[in-house]
This record gives C-alpha cells, structure tokens and sequence, in this order.
C-alpha cells in the first residue's frame, strides 16, 4: 500500500514536471525577446545617458556667456553715461556762458541758443531713460541664469543616479569666474525681477501715483481722526 | 551745504542712472549695493534722503524700510523706492514698509529729481 502511494506520488511529481517544461517552452520566446529588447535598449540608453551628460557639461559655458553679455552691457552702458555726464556739465557751462554773454543786441540769438542747448539736454535725458533698458534685460538674463542652473541641478541628480557623475564630474557655474570682468560689475548672487518689462509707457507709474495718492489720504483721514478724538 | 543722498541698488548701472541725474543739480550722492551696506553707512554720513532698490541681496529693500522706520534716528528719513516690481502688492507692501514715494523702472531722470526735491527743498 505504502509502495503504491509512493508510486502515485512520483507520478504526480513528474506530471508537474511535465507541466513545468510544457510551461518552459512557452516561456522561452517571450524571455528571447525580452534579452533582445534589453541588448538593443542598453546602448540606447548609454547614448541618451552620454547626450545628458554632454549637454550638462555644455551648461556651465552658456551661464558664462550670458554673463559675458550681461558684464559687457553694464560697461559699456557705464561709459555711455559717463559722456552724457559730461555733456551735463559741459551744457551747464555753456548755458551760464550764454548768459554772461547776453545783450541787449544779441538776446533773441542767446534765447535761441538756450532753447537748443535746453533740447540737447532734454534729449540726454532721453538717452539715460532708454539706457534702462541694461538693467532690465540684465534681470531677464539673470532669471534665465536661474532656470539654467534648476535644469543643471536636475540633470546632475539624474546622472547621479545613473551613476556617471562620478566618471566626470561636473564643474558648477561660477560668475565670478568670467574674465576680464571690472570688479565693479561683478555680478551679484541672483536677485531679479522675472517679470521685469521695459515699458515706456506711464500706465504703471499712474497707477503707482493713485496708490500713493489713496494712501497719503488714508493716513491723513487717520490723522485727523485720531486730533477730532 | 550740499543734500547727502544714499542710492541702494544692486544694479551698478542704476546708481551711475542716478548719481548722473542727481550730482549735476548739486547733491551729494553716496552709494552701495545692498541693503546691508546701507544700513552700514546710514549712521555715519548725515543722510538726507534714500532711494533704494527693493529687489537686493543681503537685506533687501522691504526690510531697509522697515529697519530705518523703526530707527527712532531715522525714522523721519525721506525714502524714494525705485524698482521694477510694479505689482499692487509690491507697491502696497513697500508703501505699507514706510516708503514715502515709489517710481517704477524705467524712470525719468526728471521724475526723480522732482520727487527729491519734494522732500529736501
């Protein structure tokens, strides 16, 4: 009795074997096609991982430019107004020349002269107003620094955990690295406005004016207030 | 005597902006980068009157108003903002700080110079 459950045992056994190898075949193509997947996949991975690691690499050198940009601008921005300081004191000069040289004979001619002087210097103004235009775009450029910088984070991280960035490390944007930089014009650690606009327009100042109209009133009415009290 | 006016702005090109428009009409025009620096030199140098950058790094521009609002030294002091942030809650918080004029970049040479001469004439 005990040999026949022993026998009925090993058949149940090799059934399952059986079962095991009808399964096996089945299983072999799908696992074939899953290698092959892998070994087509792996170098195209290793590709998209070199890609990132170069535009990485590349990261730092379009910070700098930007910089270069940004550094170049400021100077000469600098030395523009540095002439129309100078034509300031030169028209101011001028305009008390004229007005020593005043005479009865001469004083439609010196108004004349005062009014084009007076232009040149409305104009100068102008220019310093156009000029602004450098700052503005220089927070542009900064916040642009900024999203690049985020991008790099996130490239390094994620070649961190590819585990390449141990191969060739990185080198972070420095801004005081650009060369041949005034050191008056070393560039600051990131404070911008994004959304700064160069917008001639007074619609914003107007606006500005009404705000600080309203509360000087608010605090003159507590003022008043608080003396009927 | 001549009118001692404190620029606080990061930008170099601002102050320069400023200094142009300000020492031709005879002020006196000292300048720093930041908030920080600012606080450094208010004490020291009889300061008529500050325009200040609220975007600055160190100590910005919000809390220079409210240090010097809160100095009992200098809490009379004239202060024009000049800044690019032209939101309605940039403008209320800085005048909610204590500034006492806000002018929004680009500004006017001649807009700065009659806002300054509002307070020191």
């Amino acid at each position: 009795m005990d040999s026949k459950n022993s026998m009925e045992n090993v058949f149940s056994k090799l059934g399952d074997l059986k079962q095991f190898f009808v399964f096996g075949q089945k299983i072999v193509p799908v696992i074939q096609k899953i290698i092959d997947f892998m070994s087509d996949i792996v170098p195209l991975l290793e590709n998209v991982n070199n890609s990132i690691q170069d535009s990485t690499s590349k990261i730092p050198k379009a910070s700098n430019q930007i910089n270069s940009v940004t550094s170049a601008n400021e100077i000469a921005t600098s030395e523009i107004l540095d002439i129309i300081d100078d034509m300031f004191v030169d028209l101011s000069t001028i305009k008390n020349g004229l007005a020593e040289l005043k005479t009865d004979q001469n004083s439609e001619k010196i108004k004349a002269l005062n009014e084009v002087v007076e232009k040149i210097e409305m104009d100068s103004s102008r220019i310093t107003i156009s000029l602004q235009v450098q700052d503005i775009t220089s927070q542009q450029l900064a916040s642009v620094n900024h999203l690049i910088d985020s991008v790099q984070d996130k490239l390094s991280s994620l070649l961190s955990d590819l585990g390449k960035q141990q191969d060739k490390p990185i080198p972070k944007f420095d801004p005081n690295s650009i060369t041949g930089q005034d050191s008056d014009y070393a560039l600051s650690n990131g404070t911008f406005n994004e959304n700064a606009r160069y917008d001639r327009s007074t619609e914003k100042q107007d606006l500005v004016d009404t705000l600080v109209l309203e509360n000087t009133k608010t605090s003159q009415e507590e003022i008043d207030k608080l003396f009927a009290k | 005597m001549k009118r001692v006016i404190l620029v606080a702005d990061d930008s170099p090109t601002i102050r320069k902006f400023v200094s142009v428009a300000l020492t031709v009409k005879g002020y006196d025009i000292i300048s720093c980068s930041d908030g920080m620096e600012a606080l450094e030199k208010l004490p020291n140098n009889k300061i008529d009157l500050l325009i200040t950058d609220l975007n600055m790094p160190n100590v910005d521009g919000f809390e220079l108003i409210n240090i010097v609002r809160n100095n009992s030294d200098l809490k009379e002091l004239p202060i024009i903002v000049l800044s690019s942030l032209g939101s309605n809650d940039d403008i209320q918080r800085g005048l909610e700080c204590g500034a006492n004029s806000y002018l929004i970049k680009p500004f006017d040479p001649k807009r700065v110079l009659y806002e300054v001469s509002k307070y020191l004439n």
